[in-house]
């Protein structure tokens, strides 16, 4: 006969205060082979867990059943706990008392008390048809693969590198580096961007440690946590990485002229050129899209890179190349992009070539940029009189995103700062706000830098943006403080865009099985708890592809998921759950429904004799239990939720809503 | 708790703003959080000083019989500005609708225009009437000089149609 204890915990007042405790620890009582029932305020605490283990300990308790909350709270805190104790930690059964019944019963407490007591009965009947179980250990390897290469991905692979790790960073562009790399300064120190991000980059890229793939592309993901084998593809460059030194001789006679997309369009390169002045690698690249030779396929056209280059590196015939890699963790930093504002017509943008977004701003006030740094408006080449700074576009809209960008306000202050350090007093600026959101660390003695800095601020959204032939642009606000509809008369405006979720995402959420929250950004395992990690094992969430971010936040969260891959690959090993499925060889008839059903391939056929027999690959399983609510002859069990096991429960539950009068 | 307007000393009406949330068939209107985009753009601004802006926030305060008894919500021209570019899809056209029917409910003073284009409309079905035309050459001309077909008086049908639709609202 087992002996059975049962725990109600009052969560505070989170349980308690709907379910009557008392009534139902009395009720758990009276239930077969139940030798004690308790309540206690708080079950995870460390009073609470000591009370459990000195009962296991004082009554030879071999089943125990804890009515708290979800079991993906605390269920492996209960399950450390009850092993501590001597007890195998899979004879433990937790029963949500919270999630399933008090947070949604929160107005009929009656009716609460009951459902508790019929859910304590269930778990009780469950529970004396537990199995003791034992993890399984697997060995994993110790290296990681970082998608993206902006300044997350760069964190996340440095951090690794230098502990020791294999790390192969995949990057879709052909250079490392993404948006900061784009960024004329940084808030709220006005850094250089590109000072601070350089000596990173360059790091990467001679890093021992560090395979960089460039202009690639994760293609295939198989396996499982600590024994991932992925495949990476490399697209060609038609350059010879080893061989090109840089010298951008191509790019001075290709005679194809493309816009530059570092530059966001608004500057000229060449179809072979570099992809931006700190590129890493620092090596030419073809666009084959616009590319003579490459689009006619004839070789006795243009050809003229090749001719000048001096290291013979350029090669027309280059093909694409594929990279298998074995990798025990990922860690996804594939980043977000900058909303579109045309989808928002009253702003202007794309209708007025002076209005332009912050990260066209960014290129423009960037001394490698277009116009070599100097602040001129788009039109007319002429440094603008007035500058207006629009705030929230695109996000805090629920057209479009409902979400906070987190960014714009601070980036439209340091644009402000800029221009004003830029242009001095010749040029009046005004930042049209809604809310001025300085949350960071030195973020609100930045903006008060702003006000110092004779930079208006006006309380109001303009409806929208018009524009006179000559190019200037005129809107009206009204302004909360003084009441007052006023009319500015712009040279510029400059957009606060969003951050968007990264187009890639579908493709990554397929590819990983990472999933995607409301708002279309990557979700973590949990908001508050585990903000690093997908809710698949081992793939981990770094930078703005989890939600929209600035640099320090990006770079923490980028360290911090190097941490968690460290602190799964570490050991070398890892611990597997046993709730795996198994076949019972002398049922099963060799039908191939669970192979055909298995969405992780953990199903193997294999030849036994004359028959066929279902084989689980056990490090793959992840105990869904599709293939055993499949079989037809009942050959396939889930450990832990076998039929016998579920069933009993189902039969209490019927038996005592019919008891109940049901 | 409550608050009281010290300027007209007037008091909210929950009872009220709780009308008007039953109208708009929806909750949007409590979203605003006076971005003030609507009163930028607002048509009947510059020359009414009609603020979108601020209808919102005192129906959401609950002073909205001061509201349905003024003249202001009159003044808005249905430009549908502020519907289109909200962000918070809060609508403060929506809003003004709302209210007036709530005036005319509540036989509050309506212009006279519009009662005229009421009557205008169960009379003839039309919201302007008929005028002549002066070309160019100031000659004038009619429909009938023009060659249009005759318009003729919405049947009784129509308009019983009309009426029940008023009273309904």
């Amino acid at each position: 006969m087992p002996k059975i204890g049962v725990y109600v915990c009052h969560c505070g007042l989170n349980i308690a205060g709907v379910v009557d405790v008392e009534k139902a620890t009395e009720y758990a009582k009276g239930l077969p082979d139940v030798v004690v029932a308790k309540h206690y305020t708080y079950m995870c605490s460390g009073p609470g867990q000591r009370m459990i283990q000195k009962d296991i300990r004082g009554n030879k308790l071999d089943r125990i059943v804890i009515a708290t909350c979800s079991p993906r709270m605390h269920e492996e805190t209960f399950r450390k706990a009850i092993a501590e104790a001597g007890l195998n930690p899979y004879l433990v059964e937790i029963v949500n008392l919270r999630e399933h019944v008090s947070w949604p019963h929160a107005h009929e407490p009656q009716q609460a008390t009951e459902k508790a007591k019929a859910l304590i009965r269930m778990g009780v009947a469950r529970v004396r048809l537990l199995e003791s179980l034992e993890k399984h250990r697997v060995s994993v390897e110790r290296s990681v693969l970082v998608v993206g290469g902006g300044i997350a991905g760069i964190q996340a692979s440095l951090d690794l590198a230098n502990a020791g790790f294999k790390v192969c960073l995949v990057e879709k562009a052909p250079s490392i580096g993404g948006r900061m790399a784009q960024l004329d300064k940084t808030f709220p120190t006005l850094d250089c961007s590109a000072c601070i991000l350089t000596p990173k980059m360059v790091d990467v890229g001679k890093h021992p440690n560090i395979t960089l793939v460039t202009n690639g592309e994760v293609l295939d993901v198989k396996g499982f946590v600590g024994n991932y084998e992925v495949s990476v593809a490399k697209r060609p460059r038609f350059v010879d990485e080893t061989r090109c030194v840089g010298c951008e001789l191509c790019t001075q006679v290709c005679p194809v002229k493309v816009p530059d997309g570092f530059n966001e369009g608004m500057s000229q390169t060449r179809a072979i050129s570099i992809y931006s002045s700190h590129a890493v690698p620092k090596v030419a690249i073809v666009d084959p899209r616009c590319c003579l030779r490459l689009k006619t396929k004839r070789k006795e056209v243009c050809g003229k890179c090749a001719q000048v280059c001096e290291a013979k590196a350029i090669d027309f015939e280059q093909q694409p190349e594929t990279l298998q890699l074995k990798v025990g963790g990922i860690i996804i930093a594939v980043g977000s992009e900058v909303f579109d504002a045309s989808q928002m017509p009253e702003t202007g943008y794309r209708r007025f070539p002076n209005v332009i977004s912050s990260i066209e701003f960014e290129r423009i006030s960037d001394t490698a940029g277009p116009t070599g740094g100097k602040i001129l408006s788009p039109k007319s080449g002429q440094p603008p009189k007035s500058i207006v700074f629009v705030q929230c576009v695109g996000s805090r809209d629920r057209r479009f995103h409902e979400y906070c960008c987190r960014i714009g306000c601070m980036v439209s202050l340091k644009q402000a700062i800029l221009a004003r350090e830029k242009m001095g007093q010749g040029v009046s600026i005004y930042v049209c706000y809604n809310d001025v959101r300085s949350f960071g660390k030195g973020y609100e003695e930045f903006y008060r830098r702003a006000r110092d800095l004779d930079i208006n601020f006006v309380a109001g959204i303009p409806s929208d943006v018009r524009g006179s032939p000559d190019g200037s642009l005129y809107f009206d606000v009204f302004e909360r403080g003084t009441n007052k509809l006023l009319e500015m008369h712009a040279g510029l405006v400059v957009l606060a865009n969003g951050l968007v979720p990264n187009s890639d995402l579908s493709r990554i959420n397929e590819l990983f099985h990472a999933s995607r929250s409301a708002d279309g950004f990557l979700l973590e395992a949990h908001p508050k708890l585990r903000p690093l990690e997908s809710s698949t094992a081992g793939i981990f969430l770094a930078g703005a592809c989890q939600g929209p971010k600035d640099i320090p936040d990006t770079v923490a969260q980028a360290s911090g998921a190097a941490a968690k891959a460290i602190d799964l690959l570490l050991s070398g090993e890892i611990e597997l759950e046993p709730l795996k499925a198994i076949v019972d060889n002398d049922l099963c008839s060799g039908c191939r429904v669970c192979e055909s059903l298995c969405p992780f391939v953990a199903i193997e056929m294999k030849r036994d004799g004359e028959a066929l027999r279902a084989e689980v690959i056990e490090v793959m399983c992840q105990g869904c239990g599709l293939c055993s609510a499949a079989c037809p002859t009942g050959a396939v069990r889930i450990q832990q939720y076998e039929s016998k096991q579920v069933l009993a429960q189902v039969r209490t539950a019927c038996v005592g809503a019919m008891a109940g009068g049901g | 708790m409550s608050i009281i307007d010290l300027m007209s000393m007037a008091k909210p009406n929950l009872a009220s703003r709780e009308r008007i949330l039953a109208k708009l068939r929806g909750r949007d209107l409590v979203n605003c959080f006076q971005c003030i985009k609507c009163t930028s753009g607002c048509t009947a601004l510059k020359l009414l000083e009609l603020k979108p802006h601020e209808i919102e926030k005192l129906v959401n305060l609950g002073f909205v019989d001061e509201l349905s008894s003024s003249d202001i919500i009159w003044t808005c021209v249905t430009c549908l500005k502020c519907v289109q570019r909200c962000p918070q899809k809060a609508s403060p056209y929506h809003v003004i609708i709302a209210l007036r029917n709530l005036a005319v409910e509540r036989e509050a003073k309506v212009p006279e225009e519009f009662m005229k284009a009421v009557s205008r409309v169960l009379e003839t079905g039309l919201a302007e009437t008929f005028q002549d035309v002066v070309s160019r050459k100031m000659e004038t001309f009619n429909r009938k000089s023009l060659k249009l077909p005759m318009v003729y008086a919405p049947k009784e049908s129509f308009q019983t149609v009309f009426l029940k639709a008023l009273e309904e609202r």
